[in-house]
Formats: structure tokens, C-alpha cells, sequence
């Protein structure tokens, strides 16, 4: 039995409660025990970055150092803005130790910070600790015939001098992952684009124009659905649809997925404990392509490998 | 207005260098961040331009900027940018300098996403972790807009996607002491 630290972020008991729970569902599937770390707190988001030097540091390094505790050598985030913030906050801290020491001084009730657990996104993890061999094992439900828009966002794979996982512009790690599924991962050149993140509220505006691009060239790619592995990414493109819809006068009808939830599916668990009831984009249509597959033509295609930026800028 | 100074030191290249630890002299002003920018079209200055007016040294254009206060911080800029420039690492002391010598752009979109950054910053001082509904009803309430997104809110409510209560922390005293550290450690730095 694997185990793994465990910081779900304040959306998990929020917008983003379905992708708590199937991660811990998948989890137990794969053997993998999962610690929270007790009495976390929020890491900021963009909010301390924003305003606050010092704080963008404290509120990540004191999950940081309770994670210490627990003993185990990894820690999994499930979203993409907590996870980019631990990370930031650790390799700072590990690059400058003096830096380390002032910010510790507001948090020194709760330990002294050493660096020993590693910080990954639930999507790595899940890529590199657990593996695609692993999770392929326990498909029982393939999700043959659903055609997949991976989309990543800014935060899992960027700067990649700090996340140091998959590809900064076309990384595949998530469409490898879908594809153990059984599902058809589309090419989907939007997949690293910006959502609009925290404007979601600030500046709709922003978030409505950002959001409709990702969405159309989903729909373009000829995906039924769009898969996610950070829960703003998930809220803005799902729950902001409608909007999106009114505001291009086009239609999109695209369910937006959590990662987790479709390994759920295949694993064959239960359809009610996936939430899909929460969604606002009805993911009936798209879940009916299971088993429909389409007698394609044979057709020889290049496969297409990541690109790493720094061949791009040479 | 820009002014040029030539015999003046530049004093705002060096502050932005050193908080940042990027070099804004490497900058060959190639324009690929602008490009690459999912948001520089509303921006007063794009990044590139920004970085010239650091170049030159020019404080009130730069602090006065809304440029730094829209950065998505998505690193996408940074990731093409030939000069291997850390351009939201730029942006970020820009606006962190700016808020500590007490320069405010009052412009309404400025004043607003500041504010959802205050309002966001309190939940956590509050609760130790955000609580989505009461920020947003806040954010309507502290910015004179109440009905903004009321027309999500039955949906969103009924389906549970945004839930009604928070699980707060059992020591958010430990935070609201970690604040007022912090605020002292920030004090010293000025």
C-alpha cells in the first residue's frame, strides 16, 4: 500500500466537492491511503500573492510544515492553484534559506519548515507515482467511444522551472491518462490556455472571453466533453457555459469533467457518488457515447509529442 | 508624462530587479510576451512595454499602470519569452511596490479586482479558509453591485455547486496571529 499527504484546498468542501470525493474514491481503489493534513488552511490563491509578499509565503508554509509531520515522502493537491502555490512557496524556501527562516518566524508555533515532502499535483501524482499500467488495471467500464478534450490550464505545468512536470505548451500527461480509460483524447490546441482564473468574479468580462475560446476549439476538436484537473478551470468553464453561450449566441453544450470522475466511471463505481447532479452542463448527452464507437477509416497519423519550450525558443 | 533623466539614477530598475530576481535588462523588447498575453488587450501598458518603462526608469506610468493588476500570473509569457525573462515575476513586485508607497489607480475595474483580493484575504483571516458564498455576496455588497451573478445563483444553490456553509479551521486563531506577524515583518522591510 502506497501513501500519500493528502491537502484537498478550501474548494474541496466548496464548488469542487465532487472532485474530493471521486479522488478519494480512485485512490482507495488503487491502494493509495491518503493523510489529510490536519487542520489545514487556505494557501492564499491569487489573492496573498496579489497584496502580500509575506503572506503569498506564511499561509502555503504553514500546510507545508504540518505536512512534515506526517511522515510521508509526497504530498498530492488536488487543485492547480493550491498545488502551485505550495510548490512556489517550496522551492523558494528551498532556494533561500534566509528567506525560509523570516517567513517561518510567523508561523513558529506550529514547527520549524525542513523540506522533505515533495509537493505534486494530483494529476502527477497520479501520472508518475501510480502509473498508467496501474490504473489501466482497474478499468472495468472502458470509456471507449467518448472522444476528450484535456484541458490543462496555467498552473499545472507552468513556470516550468518551478512545477518541473509534463510540457509547458503541449503537455499529455491527462490524455494519457484518459486514453488507459478507453476514451479518445482529441488534439486540442487550447489546452494550455488561460481561463480567466480568479476574474470569475472580479472581471466576468475577462473570464467570458477567455473561457469561450477554450470552449470552442473543444468543440472544435470534435470532443463530447472536456476533462479538467483544477477546480476553477472546472467552475468557469462549466458553471460560466450559459453565459457563454448568450454572450457568443453560439451553442456549446460541453460537459466539463474532473479527471477523477471518469476514472470513477471506468473503474465502474457508483454514477451517484460522482456528483454528477452538481454539474450545470447536463453530462447525460456526452456519457450516452460510451460504447458507440464510429467505424473510423483507417488512416495513418503521426502521434504527437509534447513540445518542450526550450526547443521552440532555440 | 515620461520624462528622461539621463543624469538620474535609475532607481526603479534596480528595486524591480532585486524583489523580482529577474534581469528586465535582457529584455530585446521582441514583443512575444504581448503576443502571447491572454489579457493584454486591456491592459494600459503590455508587458513589453512595461519592462521599457522600467528600462527608462518611469515610476508613476509604471506603479499608475493597470497592467500589473490584470496579470493572470498563467506564466505563459514567461515560458516564450527568448530572454528567459520571469515577466509575472516582474509584474507582481511592480504591484507590491506600488501598494507599499501608497500609489492607487482609481480606475473601477482596478479598484474592483483590489477589492475581491481584500475581500479574499479576510475570508482567510476569518475562517483560516475561504468561504465562496460570503465572499461573493460580499464582494456585490462592498462593491455596490448587488445583483451581479444573482441570476447563477438559483442553479448553482439548488445543485449544491456552491454550498451554503464553510468548514472553518479549529485554529484560525494561528492564522489571524500569522497576519499580524506578517504585517510586522512588512513594516520592518519598508
Amino acid at each position: 500500500m502506497k501513501k500519500v499527504t493528502y491537502f484537498p484546498g478550501c474548494s474541496a468542501h466548496g464548488t469542487s466537492e465532487e472532485f474530493d470525493m471521486t479522488v478519494k474514491m480512485v485512490m482507495k481503489s488503487l491502494d493509495v491511503q491518503m493523510e489529510e493534513i490536519p487542520d489545514w488552511n487556505c494557501c492564499g490563491a491569487t489573492s496573498a500573492h496579489s497584496l502580500s509578499e509575506t503572506l503569498a509565503y506564511a499561509l502555503p508554509l504553514r500546510n507545508l510544515v504540518l505536512a512534515e509531520k506526517l511522515d510521508n515522502a509526497t504530498m498530492a493537491i488536488p487543485c492547480a492553484s493550491c498545488y502551485q502555490r505550495l510548490k512556489v512557496t517550496k522551492v523558494h524556501m528551498d532556494d533561500n534559506p534566509e528567506l525560509a527562516r523570516k517567513i517561518n518566524s510567523t508561523v513558529i508555533d506550529e514547527g520549524t519548515y525542513k523540506g522533505k515532502v515533495a509537493v505534486k499535483s494530483m494529476l502527477q501524482y497520479c501520472y508518475e507515482d501510480i502509473g498508467l499500467e496501474a490504473i489501466k488495471s482497474k478499468v472495468t467500464k472502458s470509456l471507449a467511444g467518448m472522444k476528450l478534450a484535456c484541458y490543462y490550464g496555467c498552473l499545472l505545468t507552468r513556470p516550468k522551472n518551478i512545477t518541473h512536470f509534463d510540457s509547458p505548451e503541449y503537455p499529455m500527461s491527462m490524455d494519457h491518462i484518459v486514453e488507459a480509460l478507453g476514451a479518445k483524447a482529441t488534439e486540442f490546441d487550447y489546452k494550455t490556455e488561460c481561463c480567466g482564473a480568479s476574474f470569475s468574479i472580479s472581471d466576468t468580462e475577462v473570464v467570458i472571453n477567455l473561457s469561450s475560446q477554450i470552449l470552442e476549439m473543444a468543440r472544435e476538436s470534435g470532443a463530447h466533453a472536456i476533462v479538467v484537473a483544477c477546480p476553477l478551470c472546472q467552475s468557469n468553464l462549466d458553471m460560466r457555459q450559459p453565459d457563454i453561450e448568450k454572450h457568443t449566441g453560439k451553442k456549446i453544450n460541453l460537459p466539463i469533467f474532473y479527471f477523477t470522475q471518469l476514472m470513477a466511471l471506468a473503474f465502474g463505481m457508483s454514477q451517484k457518488d460522482m456528483m454528477f447532479n452538481k454539474h450545470i452542463v447536463p453530462v447525460e448527452g456526452a456519457l450516452a457515447n460510451i460504447g458507440k464507437i464510429e467505424p473510423e477509416p483507417e488512416k495513418v497519423k503521426k502521434p504527437r509529442k509534447a513540445v518542450e519550450a526550450e526547443s521552440e525558443v532555440e | 508624462m515620461i520624462t528622461l533623466g539621463l543624469q538620474e539614477k535609475n532607481t526603479l530598475l534596480a528595486e524591480v530587479n532585486q524583489r523580482s530576481g529577474a534581469n528586465v535588462l535582457e529584455c530585446y523588447q521582441c514583443g512575444k510576451c504581448v503576443s502571447t498575453c491572454p489579457v493584454s488587450q486591456y491592459m494600459d501598458f503590455p508587458p513589453r512595454e512595461i519592462i521599457q518603462l522600467v528600462k527608462l526608469g518611469q515610476r508613476n506610468e509604471v506603479y499608475m499602470a493597470n497592467s500589473t493588476w490584470f496579470c493572470l500570473t498563467c506564466s505563459a509569457c514567461s515560458g516564450r519569452c527568448p530572454r528567459q525573462i520571469e515577466i509575472p515575476a516582474v509584474m507582481e513586485a511592480i504591484r507590491h511596490l506600488a501598494i507599499e508607497e501608497n500609489y492607487v489607480n482609481d480606475s473601477t475595474k482596478v479598484k474592483e479586482i483590489r477589492k475581491f483580493h481584500e475581500i479574499f484575504l479576510d475570508m482567510i483571516k476569518r475562517y483560516g479558509r475561504n468561504y465562496e458564498l460570503r465572499m461573493m455576496a460580499e464582494f456585490n455588497i462592498r462593491t455596490r453591485n448587488l445583483f451581479k451573478d444573482m441570476h447563477l445563483a438559483p442553479k448553482a444553490l439548488l445543485k449544491g455547486k456552491i454550498p451554503l456553509g464553510v468548514k472553518p479551521m479549529k485554529s484560525a486563531k494561528a492564522i489571524r496571529r500569522m497576519y499580524q506577524l506578517a504585517e510586522k515583518l512588512e513594516k520592518k522591510h519598508q
